[in-house]
């Protein structure tokens, strides 16, 4: 029976591989039989030439460092810290040490038997492959790092079907066309388009009379092959008609379609009863329908947003973008590429609501339907970097209309912004718990009384005005007319630079959440309650470095840079004195959204709360490393807005 | 006839292995053994309360140091069933769980196979000995003779020297919380016995090692 020491060091060993991999019966019975030893600074763990000692090593706390003799110097060659597994090679190969083990630091370190382990290397397939990918490559420690996972991911091939690439992501994900739209092949073109124009599709199946594909029309064949032609609109399909088509059974894998389709070059694969030329059509599928199914193409993904007019088929595609999000995430491309696309995708979603709703309601206020109006993004949406689909925060300014109108324009703008809002509700994303969206009467108000609001929280700026402000200073344009957000920003400004002292008191604002000090065991968590334990990632992390850039820049009267991140990159561009700070800032608030997203896609969450326990070694150092600048920044902002002499 | 048994003083014959364990006192750890090579027992208990007179043993934690490394195959968590009205008291506080529980006297039997020509260690030692002395002495163990070390005197010892006066020392800095904070050691499982001895063995690790640079390298020096 497992005990509490040996609890301790499977919780240990679990977070690193080659142990990670190991069932919880296995790791437990390697925990049992390992031993914790200390060795003080300087102290050799093995030298260079012993035999090879009965154990290997990983370390639980401390750095080891591996030095040889060069010339009669000794020269560090790995250095190794928590995580790291260390004097396989010697072990495994039966032969003495090449070379010195010796501890940098104080090190408690963990020795694991040879004996219960070489069991294991037997049973065991990935723990092997991932030693032997790392020895085939010739390292001597086994690193805990992302760049050694991903190797031997790699070699793995993933387990489950949620491939890195997404290539081949199943049969059950390809939306074929359907019904098929075809036409007898006796038919006149002009006949063809006209189905084409009213199925809404871009080709169309030429089949005989036993309903066999002869050959495929599409807009390209049109255009090259009829109009560049000058040919008569009555021109039979047949002499127009891409041909022969190729043909698939409707049974074939996914990943055999799309190899098909990427030798032979096609757009369209099109499939029959028996998937020869001389059966009965039954389907047809495009590069295009391929490149949604794979998801990690944020054009077509966006094309498609902007072009459908169903709410399932939207959500669907909303989702879709979670799949792309994540393999950006995981491959680590830059975060403002990513919060760029998923902002896009977003925004696109948006639009075509608000399109459809203008549609939906237009008839009845004939008087008010060209009213000028826009649709503002807060909060993190607002900033350009809400990565997953956590609260909506957004509001509908619209232009001021004379008296009589009034009410019409505001039932009007209503009823768009309810349904906006149910559409976004539909694909996934949550309600505001504080109601702050446009779907709230009080936040879908024409721009007279929008800058009242702005005005209020300026001049009186009591705590309750200040948390708006903090949302509300973040919007932007993502619909409409950009000129009624322009207006409202220069107002804001305005008003900031008649009272002053609003910026103060938004800086000692931007103070209310101290920076996560102490670090690594003692990040600070919560006490109590649902997340007891757990670390408030955007409380403690993100907002404090939002609300400090956010008045940072309102202080520089800087317009139009919303994301946080970049307005650190601007603030490094107008203080080259703080530049470097201003830099590291950004840069640490990267890192949290990403930290963030990975984990809300992991634990299917908001992301918020996080688990200090549940990072892995990387994750752990790169965030305490990211804490440092929040600190200084709130100094800064301190010094600059008196804060110290400013009472509250 | 045992003059003892004369007097009515006898009381059951000892069992085997209170025997056995007494036998291995008799031959001494030599004084002039490096620490290094010694062996350690580090344990510790959780009681219903401080008074070794009425409080009870809830449950024992142990773990094995033997040249400096902590054998983690050695580990030992036990708990002993409490008392029908202690019962009650920890069902109110939710701490009723899956538990390891064993008799008194496999609980003994354990701690004395592994005390056998062993260093015992502990934080605050005297009371865990009495408090493990109380639960044997029905079983016809009387006293628990085994070297013993206390890593609170060790530490006050490392900082202080050999000789200092004992009204000097602020006992709260020396208290285990503070020197798992001071020889960073992560405080996992505070106030579970097991988790604690595991601490004061991590403990006991880096405190001989400062002990050795400080000169004390033998069992003798260790002890005296």
């Amino acid at each position: 029976m497992a005990n509490v020491v040996v609890n301790r060091v499977i919780d240990f060993l679990k977070k690193y591989p080659p142990f990670s991999f190991l069932s919880d019966e296995l790791l437990a019975q390697v925990a049992k039989e390992v031993d914790l030893v200390y060795f003080e600074e300087g102290e050799f763990l093995f030298q260079k030439g012993e035999p090879a000692k009965s154990f290997f090593f990983v370390v639980r706390e401390g750095a080891i460092k591996l030095t040889d003799h060069v010339s009669g110097k000794e020269e560090t060659v790995e250095i190794c810290d928590e995580g790291d597994v260390f004097g396989v090679l010697a072990l495994l190969g039966k032969r003495p040490y090449i070379l010195n083990a010796r501890a940098d630091e104080p090190s408690l370190v963990i020795a694991v038997p040879v004996a219960t382990f070489e069991k294991i290397l037997n049973e065991n397939n990935r723990v092997s492959l991932y030693f032997a990918s790392g020895f085939a490559s010739g390292q001597l420690v086994v690193r805990s790092g992302l760049s050694q996972t991903q190797k031997v991911r790699a070699l793995f091939g993933r387990s489950d079907s949620e491939n890195g690439l997404m290539l081949f992501s199943g049969q059950t994900a390809i939306q074929y066309s359907h019904p098929v739209i075809y036409c007898p092949i006796g038919e006149s073109t002009a006949e063809a388009v006209a189905r084409m124009n009213r199925h809404k599709v871009g080709s169309i199946i030429v089949v005989d009379e036993n309903k066999h594909p002869k050959g495929i029309i599409t807009d390209k064949d049109l255009r090259n092959r009829l109009i560049g032609q000058n040919l008569p609109y009555d021109t039979p399909v047949a002499s127009i008609m891409s041909q022969p088509v190729v043909t698939a059974s409707k049974d074939l894998e996914f990943s055999k379609i799309y190899l098909n389709m990427v030798k032979h070059r096609l757009h369209h694969l099109v499939f029959t009863e028996d998937g020869s030329a001389d059966s009965p059509l039954v389907g047809i599928i495009s590069d295009h329908d391929i490149l949604l199914s794979q998801g990690n193409s944020p054009a077509v993904l966006i094309k498609a947003l902007q072009e459908s007019r169903d709410i399932h088929e939207m959500a669907k595609y909303r989702n879709q973008a979670e799949g792309m999000l994540r393999y950006y995430l995981e491959n680590e491309l830059a975060i403002d590429f990513i919060a760029g696309i998923v902002t896009e995708i977003n925004d696109t979603l948006i639009r075509q609501a608000i399109a459809m709703a203008i549609a939906r309601h237009e008839a009845d206020f004939p008087e008010v339907r060209h009213i000028a109006f826009c649709f503002l993004a807060l909060g993190s949406e607002g900033r350009g970097e809400q990565l997953l689909r956590t609260d909506l925060d957004n509001a509908i300014v619209y232009e001021d209309v004379p008296e009589g109108l009034k009410e019409k324009a505001q039932n009007f703008m209503h009823l768009i912004a309810r349904d906006v809002m149910d559409i976004l509700f539909a694909c996934d994303f949550h309600s505001c718990p504080a109601e702050m969206m446009a779907n709230n009467p009080r936040w879908c108000q024409p721009l007279s009384q929008w800058k009242k609001y702005f005005s209020r929280w300026i001049r009186e700026p009591d705590p309750q005005s200040l948390m708006m402000a903090t949302i509300f200073f973040d919007f932007r344009a993502v619909s409409g007319k950009q000129g009624l957000a322009d207006e409202l920003t220069q107002h804001v400004y305005e008003e900031i630079n008649q009272g002053k002292v609003f910026l103060n008191f938004f800086a000692k604002n931007a103070l209310l959440n101290p920076p996560p000090l102490g670090f690594f065991r003692n990040f600070m968590v919560e006490k109590s309650g649902k997340h007891a334990e757990k670390f408030d990632i955007k409380l403690r992390a993100m907002m404090p470095l939002a609300d400090a850039a956010r008045v940072l820049i309102l202080s520089h009267q800087v317009v139009g840079i919303n994301n946080t991140f970049k307005r650190y990159e601007k603030l490094a561009e107008l203080e080259p004195a703080q530049a470097a700070l201003f830099k590291d800032a950004g840069k640490a608030y990267e890192i949290f959204m990403r930290i963030r997203a990975l984990e809300g896609l992991s634990t299917n969450s908001s992301g918020r709360f996080i688990n200090p326990d549940s990072l892995g070694k990387l994750q752990r150092q790169l965030l305490k490393n990211a804490f440092f600048p929040i600190e200084e920044i709130q100094k800064i902002l301190k010094v600059r807005f008196q804060l110290d002499y400013f009472g509250s | 006839m045992d003059w003892r048994t004369f007097f009515g003083f006898a009381t059951l014959p000892k069992p085997e292995y209170i025997r056995a364990y007494e036998k291995t006192l008799e031959r001494r750890i030599a004084s002039r053994k490096p620490v290094s090579e010694l062996e350690f027992l580090v344990l510790d208990t959780e009681t219903t309360g401080l008074d070794t007179k009425r409080d009870h043993v809830l449950s024992y934690g142990a773990v094995q140091v033997s040249h400096n490394r902590i054998k983690i195959s050695s580990a030992k968590e036990y708990y002993l069933r409490p008392k029908k009205r202690n019962r009650e008291a920890i069902k109110v506080h939710g701490l009723v769980r899956e538990r390891p529980f064993v008799s008194r006297e496999a609980l003994i039997r354990s701690f004395l196979e592994d005390a056998r020509h062993r260093v015992l260690v502990g934080h605050h030692l005297g009371f865990d000995l009495a408090m493990m002395e109380r639960v044997g002495r029905s079983l016809g163990l009387r006293k628990i003779k085994s070297p013993a070390l206390d890593t609170f005197d060790l530490a006050v010892r490392l900082d202080m020297g050999k000789y200092y006066d004992p009204r000097s020392i602020v006992s709260s800095e020396y208290s285990l919380d503070k020197l798992c904070e001071r020889y960073n050691i992560v405080p996992d499982d505070r106030h579970t016995a097991a988790g604690d001895a595991f601490l004061a063995a991590q403990l006991l690790v880096k405190l001989l090692k400062q002990a050795e640079k400080k000169g004390i390298k033998t069992f003798g020096e260790l002890m005296g």
